[in-house]
């Protein structure tokens, strides 16, 4: 099992390295970042100030919307009575991972009805854009002409590692913490219970101390997931591209450190990150629904 | 071949080398404290697990918490000398 899963790795990491060696000649200079200029797929669609068109970013999200929603039927809408099957233990073992480690982590008890939805589905969908930014798959702007038809390279690519994507996450989380503090303990109550018991005189320094916390913890939740999945992407691309730029034999080096890394990130950061924002989210959550004072 | 095989290290001139300096300098620091900080995580989860056995179903969650969290602090710096490199 763990040596299929290395040769698949290689593999995975030769795949886009011999994308870049295809597109590499009628470029001068090798550039990783590259790989986050979205360009614009099809029509510009506009709605005022609002840009709608798709991009890379955009098509990635849509196809971990439809993954997450086939996970979703087929791990979890199982009939009972036949026993037990590998599909039902894994979906209960996803669903045990949603329940005891992400809710009731952070969740009240009687919160956990209406936020276990919320927070399960962040887990999920969050974790399959990043696994699927770990994926070769020929959704790159780059093209490759073969036989006279141009058909994407295959490239890694994941759509957290945009910051408009996470920062969308992290509203989501910011609105639903105040609305449904408010809706808990009424606004007076819940904006009083963020200052601290403090002697009088140290307010005027504690209340835009803790006004700015609460907006920290937005550009901390979004910026987390973020730059993880940009420094990781930015790392094996950049270990691949010493290739190309620096001599062809450094290829064992570089393809060696990149499945390094590529294996750190595929089996710890993609979960941890996952886990990390819907545990956190439900902390948020459940402090503004039971505030401490 | 290039001698600039970093992205962001095109050293053309001296401000840019001196900016991928203060870049390559200010992340490694910040990968110091973060390095001291996981390092402290999972020798305290070692030493818990080693005392406590039973608990360390329990534990397992927090230290990831404790692990992302700290990790997260390089990604900070990373991003801020990636901003002040661009925006400088």
């Amino acid at each position: 099992m763990k040596r299929a899963l290395a040769v698949v790795a290689l593999l995975a990491l030769t795949l886009p390295s011999l994308a870049f060696a295809q597109s590499g000649e009628d470029e001068t200079k090798f550039d990783p970042s590259e790989e986050w200029n979205l360009k614009t797929w099809g029509p510009d669609l506009k709605i005022g100030p609002i840009d709608m068109s798709i991009n890379k970013a955009v098509a990635y999200l849509m196809l971990a919307t439809i993954v997450s929603i086939v996970i979703g039927i087929a791990f979890m809408r199982i009939r009972p009575g036949r026993g037990p099957n590998r599909r039902q233990a894994l979906g209960e073992a996803i669903y045990e991972i949603a329940q005891v480690q992400v809710a009731e982590q952070g969740l009240p008890t009687k919160a956990i009805g209406r936020w276990f939805p919320y927070v399960a589905t962040l887990m999920i969908f969050i974790w399959v854009v990043n696994i699927l930014g770990f994926i070769p798959l020929p959704l790159s702007d780059e093209r490759w002409h073969v036989a006279g038809i141009s058909i994407p390279t295959l490239a890694i690519f994941a759509a957290t590692s945009t910051l408009s994507v996470t920062l969308a996450l992290a509203l989501m989380t910011f609105v639903f913490t105040h609305v449904e503090g408010i809706r808990e303990n009424g606004s007076w109550a819940y904006f009083k219970s963020w200052i601290p018991d403090v002697p009088k005189a140290m307010l005027p320094m504690i209340i835009p101390l803790e006004i700015l916390g609460q907006f920290m913890r937005l550009i901390s939740l979004s910026v987390r997931l973020y730059a993880n999945m940009l420094a990781g992407h930015m790392l094996i691309l950049t270990f691949i591209g010493l290739i190309f730029l620096v001599t062809p034999w450094v290829f064992p080096f570089s393809v060696l450190l990149a499945t390094v890394f590529y294996l750190f990130e595929v089996l710890i950061v993609v979960s941890i990150q996952a886990y990390i924002f819907a545990a956190l989210s439900a902390i948020y959550i459940g402090s503004a629904i039971e505030p401490e004072h | 071949m290039h001698a600039s095989f970093f992205f962001l290290a095109a050293a053309e001139d001296g401000a840019d080398a001196g900016k991928a300096i203060a870049l390559a300098l200010g992340i490694g620091l910040g990968a110091l404290g973060a390095g001291v900080g996981i390092g402290n995580i999972f020798g305290s989860m070692i030493q818990a697990v080693a005392r406590q056995p039973e608990l360390r179903g329990e534990l397992t969650g927090i230290q990831w918490l404790g692990f992302a969290l700290t990790e997260a602090v390089v990604f900070y710096g990373l991003i801020g000398g990636l901003l002040a490199y661009v925006l400088v």
